[in-house]
């Protein structure tokens, strides 16, 4: 009885992290289902978000000295503000000079991305590691002896409500759709008259956004925030392409599947089967290459018909 | 020299070759520092395997390969532990080595037949952190994370102890695995590689037996790799499982994409571009941007090599050999150059 | 092709440097060049950016005073990432590019394993490498007449404690996070020891050096029902690790070996890090050691920001007074030789932190004891003397 409660708690706890998952993996698949472009920069980004959060809360805290709702908040906001920038001038700065280039080399550009921004936050930012703060401090909510706390909560709501967003907006609004067409075929879409340029640039604002709002909800949940933070977007990787790249569904189905996963086979699996505590970091892509041998295309990915 | 087609002028290959082995000299009359000149070189040849062998993999074949540092892993634990352990004779770990890794190749090369792009580049991502895990898992003979001190290389009883000695024994193999991966890559294989790369369905119409030659391209690359490897471990004397990481597979990417793909040549120049940027021109600009602007920290040599690639990608996309040949054409055509760009 | 040309060119003259062939390598007739390799862009960047500062705090206050025997002291620091083989990269080019007379405060044990072979191919001594693994004096190790280690190994610190763990609490149950490299490796022989001596079984648990996530290892210690866990990790482990458990509701006795003595350690961890209890190998900085009383007047004298005071800056610090002891003892026309003839002349040496150093012919460990000091109120207090 004693494991199967430790199950729950551990599967809560995974939902949880699963959903940071989730919301990393949304932004790569938005770049991907309008792009065809793999963002191996989506870490960083995140990372960015998070270091800009923490810059704006000290900011603000140094003025009203006191850590108030409405110091997150104003952080909040302010980092919302610069991740609209932020994207922007990705954009400007990934797709013009590469347009017209392989899909290859734009993706070798996105993993140069992020190398410079991981070396220029620890140069600005300095060596030292930060001590986030925590919105929600250290609240937690207990039900029947299972702990979950206020941050988990707010993350999972996040993802929940972030993911439905752009469900609605990629499959029911006249821009998403227009985005979806430029994927599949940006020759056709621009003859039919949509600005492909423009929504480019639109689904990577998204991406820094989502971006920006994982970092900011995933670095209290770190006890240090330090650019190695960039390294948990190659995990949400699994995530992503176990649900299927290119699917917004399966973006949080993959990633709330990882996020259980780990954490089981961190705590219970671990302490009662040895040996898999020796495996515990690389869980993710051991299910991932299983899952991809029997479905190559991801759990809901659609089959790409190759064209000749 | 007589080449596969007749104006292909390969007289300058002997005099490469002849040059390549005086370089240690060279280098030891003009400055001090040689012996590090000559380590950063060996860094360089022992590179060049693995790239030629990635090449064909990635650059000729299409498949993607982003764990490519673990088949270097493998060779080099694997070399380690038959020599130093087993008391296998450094020859034969040459020859053993590498065909483990191939056999290595085989095993990921079968997820690769239905697992395609960048799914496929994903996929070989996860191999290499798995293969870096079971390297510590398997402490009892890697010594785990500590990491593993190796014996020099030993050929019929000579010792190659020093940067020296090794140049010469890299170099030749480097030599030889370039001229093969060249041959391939000019083979009906290399022809079938290239179909797949660009049109599976229409390389199976043609008769390109898929399986065949999907397995093929990552057995090559292992063998590869794994030589490359064991040179690798017993050059260096020590080997841990930090420098086997992600970021050095994908090092080993953008050498073959700066140096241009599908080109072994390409390979080789990209190889020799990264290594010598990496280990030379990053830190003297460093040290130079240190002295004027005062600022320090190790982040600076990333952060160049961030920029330095990523201006490389933007501005010169066909790669060090696609500038080369534009190079030679421009030479061939003078005076006539025309105004616009042929390629 | 004309840019690619004068680029390569231009890369080639760069990188072609003038050598200064000198009497021994490093050392010319006004200055001396030492070579350091720390970690600077890696898991550990916070100990490369205070530890070598601490050094040159020293190395300035020795220059303006006149250098030894009239030479200054310089200091080139290259970074390995915390990678071994990164290490014997950079140790390559300090020795053989740069030619420095002597290696220094290397930090690392798996780096500092990893460039015996350099050590012992050049001849070039390394002092006081920033690592307390007891494998650095043990003499059968290649190149171990080059290197004197000024610190008091893991081994003997993880049986101090433990020691120290039983007269707090003879039924103490007792875990041990460690990382899985030399360093846990050091730490698991004093921990064996341990065992031996006081027939009690110690949980383990293992971590690999640069992880930020402790929630598996610390719910198996909470399961394993651990009253009191020593952690042997560096700066960043402690404070997650701590406050995991806190988040778990899992509260032991915390300890910690050398490396965790930064009081930022408690200043991070908050409410979470009161009673940590840490081994020492010297005296703290803010004490009324000879060198601390140094430290904080030349700290006051040339403005070190604050941020940057503590125990690894002043570890940095002390290490460099062995090594101008050292270089003192080397004379007037130093030699890598006399170096090592020099230092091991030290007998009993106070040098004003650490315990009497004592080096000779075969014995390069310097020191064998530790103080505790624990955590009350956020204030670190020393709360042992010196324990063998």
């Amino acid at each position: 009885m004693e494991i199967f409660i430790g199950l729950i708690q551990e599967s809560i706890s995974g939902i949880a992290l699963g959903s940071i998952y989730a919301l990393i993996a949304l932004g790569f698949t938005l770049i991907y289902k309008a792009t065809e472009v793999v963002n191996f920069a989506q870490g960083e980004l995140m990372m960015v978000g998070a270091y800009i959060n923490f810059y704006f809360v000290t900011t603000f805290l140094a003025q009203s000295g006191e850590p108030t709702i409405g110091v997150f908040f104003l952080a909040f906001a302010g980092s919302i503000i610069f991740s609209f920038v932020f994207g922007w001038v990705l954009d400007w700065v990934i797709n013009r000079p590469l347009k017209d280039e392989p899909i290859f080399s734009v993706i070798m550009a996105t993993i140069s991305l992020s190398i410079i921004l991981r070396a220029l936050v620890a140069i600005i930012a300095g060596p030292m590691s930060l001590i986030p703060y925590s919105p929600f401090g250290n609240r937690v909510l207990s039900l029947n002896g299972i702990i979950i706390s206020a941050l988990d909560l707010s993350i999972i709501f996040s993802a929940i409500v972030l993911v439905t967003i752009f469900y609605y907006f990629f499959n029911k609004t006249k821009w998403g759709i227009a985005m979806q067409a430029t994927s599949e075929d940006p020759v056709a879409a621009q003859l039919m008259g949509i600005p492909v340029k423009r929504v480019y640039g639109l689904v990577w604002i998204f991406s820094a956004l989502v971006a920006t709002i994982s970092g900011i909800l995933l670095a209290p949940r770190m006890s240090l925030l330090d650019t190695s933070m960039g390294f948990l977007g190659l995990k949400a990787f699994p995530a992503a392409v176990l649900g299927g790249f290119g699917s917004i569904a399966g973006a949080i189905v993959g990633g709330i599947i990882m996020g259980v996963i780990e954490t089981i086979s961190m705590g219970t699996l671990s302490f009662h089967f040895k040996w898999i505590k020796e495996m515990n970091d690389i869980i993710v892509w051991i299910v991932l290459i299983a899952v991809l041998m029997v479905k190559p295309d991801g759990l809901f990915g659609e089959e790409k018909v190759k064209k000749v | 020299m007589k080449g596969r087609y007749e104006d292909e002028n390969l007289s300058w290959i002997p005099l490469l070759i002849i040059g390549i082995f005086l370089i240690p000299f060279m280098l030891k009359e003009i400055t001090f520092s040689y012996k590090y000149y000559l380590f950063v070189l060996n860094m360089a040849g022992i590179y060049i395997i693995l790239t030629v062998g990635l090449d064909l993999l990635s650059g000729y074949t299409g498949l993607i390969s982003l764990g490519h540092s673990s088949f270097l892993a493998i060779g080099a634990y694997t070399s380690a532990i038959l020599v130093d352990q087993i008391g296998v004779p450094f020859i034969l770990s040459l020859v053993i080595s590498p065909l483990v890794v191939g056999v290595f190749g085989f095993l990921i090369g079968f997820p690769a037949l239905r697992i395609t792009g960048m799914y496929l580049g994903l996929t070989t991502m996860g191999f290499g952190f798995i293969v870096k895990r079971l390297i510590i898992a398997l402490r009892v003979w890697t010594q785990g994370a500590g990491g593993l001190e190796v014996s020099p290389p030993m050929i019929f009883g000579y010792t190659f102890n020093s940067d020296w000695d090794n140049y010469f024994l890299i170099f030749t193999f480097a030599i030889i695995a370039v001229i093969v991966g060249r041959r391939i890559g000019k083979s009906k294989i290399g022809r079938a590689f290239m179909a797949i790369r660009d049109s599976e369905q229409a390389a199976e119409a043609t008769g390109v037996h898929l399986a065949k030659y999907k397995m093929l391209a990552f057995f090559i690359s292992g063998l590869f790799a794994g030589f490359a490897g064991a040179l690798f471990a017993h050059t260096s004397h020590f080997i841990s499982t930090d420098h086997f990481d992600i970021l050095l597979s994908i090092y080993f990417i953008i050498m073959i994409l700066v140096g241009g793909v599908s080109s072994i040549y390409g390979a080789v120049l990209g190889t020799l571009f990264i290594v010598l940027l990496d280990f030379l021109f990053v830190p003297e600009l460093k040290d130079l941007i240190h002295r004027v602007l005062n600022i320090e920290g190790g982040d600076i040599q990333s952060l160049l090599f961030g920029l330095i690639m990523f201006l490389f990608i933007i501005f010169q996309p066909t790669g060090l050999y696609g500038m080369w040949i534009k190079i030679k054409i421009y030479w061939k055509l003078f005076p006539f150059n025309p105004k616009k760009r042929l390629i | 092709m004309k840019k690619a040309t004068g680029l390569f060119i231009l890369m080639g003259l760069l990188v072609m440097g003038c050598g200064n062939r000198a009497s021994a390598p490093g050392v010319s007739e006004d200055k001396i060049l030492i070579g350091n390799v720390q970690d600077l862009s890696g898991p550990m960047k916070e100990l490369g950016a205070v530890l070598p500062a601490g050094s040159n705090l020293y190395f300035r206050y020795v220059n303006e005073n006149g250098g030894v025997h009239g030479r200054q002291i310089e200091m080139k620091v290259e970074d390995h990432q915390y990678n071994p083989q990164k290490a014997v990269a950079a140790a390559k080019k300090l020795i053989e590019k740069d030619q420095v007379f002597c290696l220094y405060q290397v930090i690392g044990t798996s780096p500092c394993e990893a460039i015996r072979p350099i050590l012992a191919e050049s001849g070039t001594p390394l002092v006081a490498p920033a690592t307390q693994s007891g494998s650095m004096s043990d003499m059968s190790r290649e190149a171990a007449d080059l290197i004197f280690h000024t610190d008091t190994g893991y081994d003997i610190q993880t049986r101090i404690l433990v020691d120290n763990i039983l007269s707090d609490n003879v039924n103490a149950k007792i875990g041990l996070i460690y990382q899985d490299d030399d360093y846990g490796e050091n730490v698991l022989k004093g921990a064996a020891v341990a065992e031996a001596n006081t027939g009690i079984p110690i949980q383990k648990e293992a971590y690999q050096r640069g992880a930020t996530d402790f929630a598996g290892q610390v719910a198996n210690l909470m399961k394993g029902g651990a009253t009191h866990v020593i952690i042997a990790g560096v700066v960043k482990e402690p404070i997650i690790v701590m406050k995991t458990a806190a988040a778990m509701g899992f509260g032991p006795k915390f300890y910690g070996t050398s490396p965790t003595m930064d009081h930022r350690i408690s200043l991070a961890a908050g409410p979470a890090g009161e009673g940590f209890t840490s081994a020492n190998f010297a005296s703290l900085w803010n004490s009324d050691a000879e060198s601390a009383v140094l430290y904080r007047d030349l700290c006051t004298k040339y403005e070190v920001p604050k941020a940057y005071m503590g125990m690894y800056h002043f570890y940095g610090f002390i290490t460099a007074q062995v090594l101008v002891e050292g270089l003192k003892r080397a004379g007037q026309y130093p030699t890598r030789e006399r170096l090592v003839n020099g230092l091991e002349t030290l007998k009993d040496w106070d040098g004003g932190a650490y315990p009497p150093i004592t080096y000779s012919q075969n014995d390069h460990a310097g020191t064998k004891s530790v103080i505790l000091v624990q955590v009350k109120e956020g204030v670190q207090t020393v709360i042992t003397d010196w324990v063998e």
